[in-house]
């Protein structure tokens, strides 16, 4: 893989917020660095700072000790370079899809944003519903407009905020799937905050572990799996339940079961 | 409300509608058939109707009904333009939020038409005071509803625009102007009824021309289908003000009209 | 808290700083302290006690009847959809005309007297209650209601125990915003509707005389007064839901 721009590099990091007034260390000593067109995925228990560890990256929170460095460079703000998906799909409700698609494009003439917006419509799979609004459309399809409209700006790193967690199962196994497709198609470097064992592991090339209070990265496990990866071959689900026996929750025997 | 009640009305509604008007309008004309009452207490329903239509004849209820609607346009624009104006940096900037909102609170708490009087002596009788005191009755609502909906827009929208890098001009158009619309455009809706009522007020406390003068005279001369039939012209402005808005309200909120199937 | 006791005196001291440079005709708005002395003396004549006591009069008789009706109207339109669809169309057509357009009719009704003062308060009082009543009942919980016919509640009892406590924030809203308008309108129907004696009385012959202070101690004493009655009225507000929220806990 020839390297792009967008290498992230995370050195020594630590964030703690003022509760009550006495200080709260969410985030210690986090040290990281993920190569363009990576997939990574962080996975963890609620409260373990790993949506904070993506606000950092996306220049939302600042104020943090240690580095967050991309290409080098400090991330003092949020900039295009970078793209996010919230769990709440965030579409503006009073503009279409279209528009929603286009929120982020800056001084491009009218005629090459529709061409960029029909063209990422076109890749999340949403062409023919430009006019929509978005109250018109499913979870899984609002989920979709707001992947297509973060690729729009052609971030070189996308950050997913556990984007598939409020949708029903079998939708949310088949946005897995056209996340990969996505994600092979824009060759960019995409950060995903889950707390779904199997998510991680399907789309990630490593699975960053965090444990909580404060926030650490407890492990990183390199998926080698060639892609598209069976969730339910024996090694899937022996990495998985490695995973599992992290948060104590691991299986004795793991078994095969096919969908 | 009334218009999600009035949309889903079926034909079977609508003449369920039409019985209480038609009970007025028995009891009315049987009121005067049976000479309950003098000619000056109560007129015959035609009689208003007639009224109606020679006034409208002669031009004068047209002359009237420009005045008054010349006045509460401007009166409306004055008030609500600068409602809108403050409520908006009221809702952006905290600062000017504690110094300037307790003020506007403190002063909504006068009955605005105890400030005919003041206002008559400060700008005279004439045209001016009018339109003054109809900008007053408009600023009050359209500066809280502009306040609410600013600030009201959800922080996961500024957040969403703070990502994308928008600044000023594009944040206040893309983003914070039509989240705070429902709640302005429901301000225009309080400013522009107040306007009409403050402007009636206003012309039957003196005035030349308008509808509200013209009640007032005809008052004074016991010209009773006169005042009946200007209280139904000011009702029927006030009605068709009231549906021009919601038309309006429906176009320009199409994206939360589809989201809960009716108007708020 | 602080915000609302500084308020006053700031605004005390900024009027006395643009009136003071001299700048300010006081014709147009007196020294503040000159405004106190015509209050004070008003005040000791008993003659602004009287003023007072005449507009607390009407204001409360048509408040009270405004909301009684409201309230009962409210109630009938919410209970019932065929009251629903019998009367609500008239009452909305109604509801288009300006309160204040009602006094010349009124008043040739019923000729320059107390009454009509007191009606086009009661009309005005009116609206806002029925409206909110109405509101709050048709947005009971249908689950309440269903939760009540399994305990087999009767009519009357479903409306007492369930509908009305239910609705309540609602027709509390309505009682606060019926409260607001009749004093909008008291002072309107004592302007238009010639009255010896009231605070719209007194605010009018300050305006004959051009007695600036006049004017002003009246507007002013006009809107302590609202201000004093919202106050008591949210205080109640909020005692009755507490009262509710104790009531949940058990």
């Amino acid at each position: 893989m020839s390297i792009g721009k967008g290498i992230l590099e995370i050195k020594n990091l630590s964030k703690s917020f003022i509760v009550d007034n006495n200080p709260l260390q969410v985030l210690n000593d986090i040290n990281i660095t993920i190569p363009p067109g990576n997939f990574v995925s962080i996975i963890g228990s609620s409260g373990c700072g790993k949506t904070t560890l993506l606000r950092i990256v996306l220049g939302l929170e600042t104020n943090y000790e240690g580095d967050a460095l991309i290409d080098g460079e400090q991330i003092e703000g949020p900039g295009i370079n970078r793209g996010i998906v919230f769990q709440d799909h965030r579409l503006l409700p009073w503009l279409t899809v279209g528009e929603n698609v286009a929120f982020g494009l800056d001084g491009k003439s009218r005629k090459e944003t529709e061409v960029i917006v029909d063209e990422h419509l076109k890749l999340v799979g949403l062409n023919g519903f430009k006019s929509a609004y978005p109250c018109q459309l499913s979870g899984g399809m609002a989920q979709r407009a707001a992947i297509a409209r973060a690729l729009a700006n052609k971030p070189e790193i996308l950050l997913l905020d556990e984007p598939l967690g409020s949708l029903d199962a079998m939708t949310r196994m088949h946005m897995q799937k056209e996340l990969e497709r996505i994600w092979l198609f824009e060759k960019i470097t995409m950060i995903l905050v889950t707390h779904d064992v199997e998510e991680a592991i399907y789309l990630g090339d490593k699975v960053v572990i965090m444990s909580s209070r404060p926030g650490v990265i407890k492990k990183i496990i390199d998926i080698p799996f060639t892609r598209p990866r069976d969730r339910s071959s024996y090694e899937f689900m022996q990495i998985k339940s490695e995973i599992l026996e992290e948060f104590h929750l691991g299986v004795e025997h793991p078994f095969i079961y096919s969908i | 409300m009334s218009k999600s009640l009035l949309k889903r009305f079926e034909w079977k509604d609508k003449l369920l509608a039409l019985i209480v008007p038609l009970l007025v309008l028995v009891a009315w004309q049987s009121a005067v058939s049976l000479q309950l009452f003098s000619e000056m207490i109560l007129v015959p329903p035609l009689t208003v109707m007639n009224t109606l239509v020679d006034l409208a004849r002669t031009g004068d209820l047209t002359n009237n009904i420009i005045s008054s609607l010349k006045r509460v346009l401007s009166g409306f624009l004055l008030g609500a333009s600068t409602g809108f104006f403050l409520g908006l940096l009221m809702g952006l900037s905290s600062l000017l939020d504690r110094f300037v909102g307790p003020l506007i609170k403190a002063c909504k708490q006068v009955p605005q038409f105890a400030l005919m009087p003041l206002i008559i002596l400060w700008f005279g009788i004439d045209e001016v005071s009018k339109v003054v005191f109809i900008s007053i009755g408009a600023f009050f609502p359209m500066v809280f509803n502009t306040y609410q909906g600013v600030s009201g827009v959800p922080k996961k929208y500024r957040e969403l625009a703070r990502v994308f890098n928008y600044k000023s001009f594009r944040y206040l158009t893309k983003v914070i102007l039509p989240g705070a619309l429902p709640s302005i455009i429901t301000g225009v809706r309080h400013s522009l009824g107040l306007s009409w009522m403050f402007v009636v007020g206003a012309e039957l406390f003196g005035s030349e021309s308008g509808v509200g003068y013209m009640m007032v005279w005809a008052r004074q001369l016991f010209q009773i289908d006169i005042v009946m039939a200007g209280l139904f012209v000011i009702g029927i402005i006030g009605f068709t003000m009231n549906i021009i808005l919601q038309i309006i309200e429906k176009r320009v909120l199409r994206w939360r009209v589809s989201f809960d199937g009716r108007m708020a | 808290m602080l915000v609302s006791i500084t308020l006053p005196v700031r605004l005390i001291l900024f009027w006395q700083l643009i009136t003071s440079t001299g700048y300010v005709s006081p014709h147009i708005l007196p020294l503040p302290k000159n405004v106190i002395k015509i209050f004070l003396s008003l005040f000791s004549e008993e003659r602004l006690m009287l003023h007072i006591v005449i507009s607390l009069r009407r204001v409360m008789s048509g408040f009270l009847i405004g909301i009684a009706a409201g309230f009962s109207f409210g109630l009938l339109i919410g209970l019932s959809r065929t009251g629903e669809k019998i009367f609500a169309p008239f009452f909305h057509a109604l509801r288009q005309v300006p309160m204040i357009g009602w006094i010349p009719l009124i008043v040739m009704w019923f000729g320059m007297s107390e009454l009509p003062r007191i009606l086009v308060i009661a009309i005005s009082a009116f609206y806002p209650m029925a409206l909110n009543t109405f509101t709050g009942v048709r947005n009971v919980p249908s689950e309440y209601i269903e939760l009540a016919s399994v305990y087999g509640y009767k009519r009357l009892k479903l409306i007492r125990r369930v509908i009305i406590p239910a609705a309540l924030p609602s027709i509390i809203t309505g009682i606060t915003l019926s409260l607001g308008m009749s004093w909008v309108i008291l002072v309107a129907a004592e302007l238009l509707i010639e009255t010896p004696v009231g605070i719209g009385r007194l605010i009018s012959n300050g305006r004959e005389t051009c007695n600036m202070e006049q004017v002003l101690v009246g507007i002013i004493t006009v809107a302590l007064l609202g201000f004093i009655m919202t106050m008591m009225i949210e205080k109640l507000a909020k005692v009755v839901e507490r009262g509710r929220s104790i009531h949940q806990e058990l």
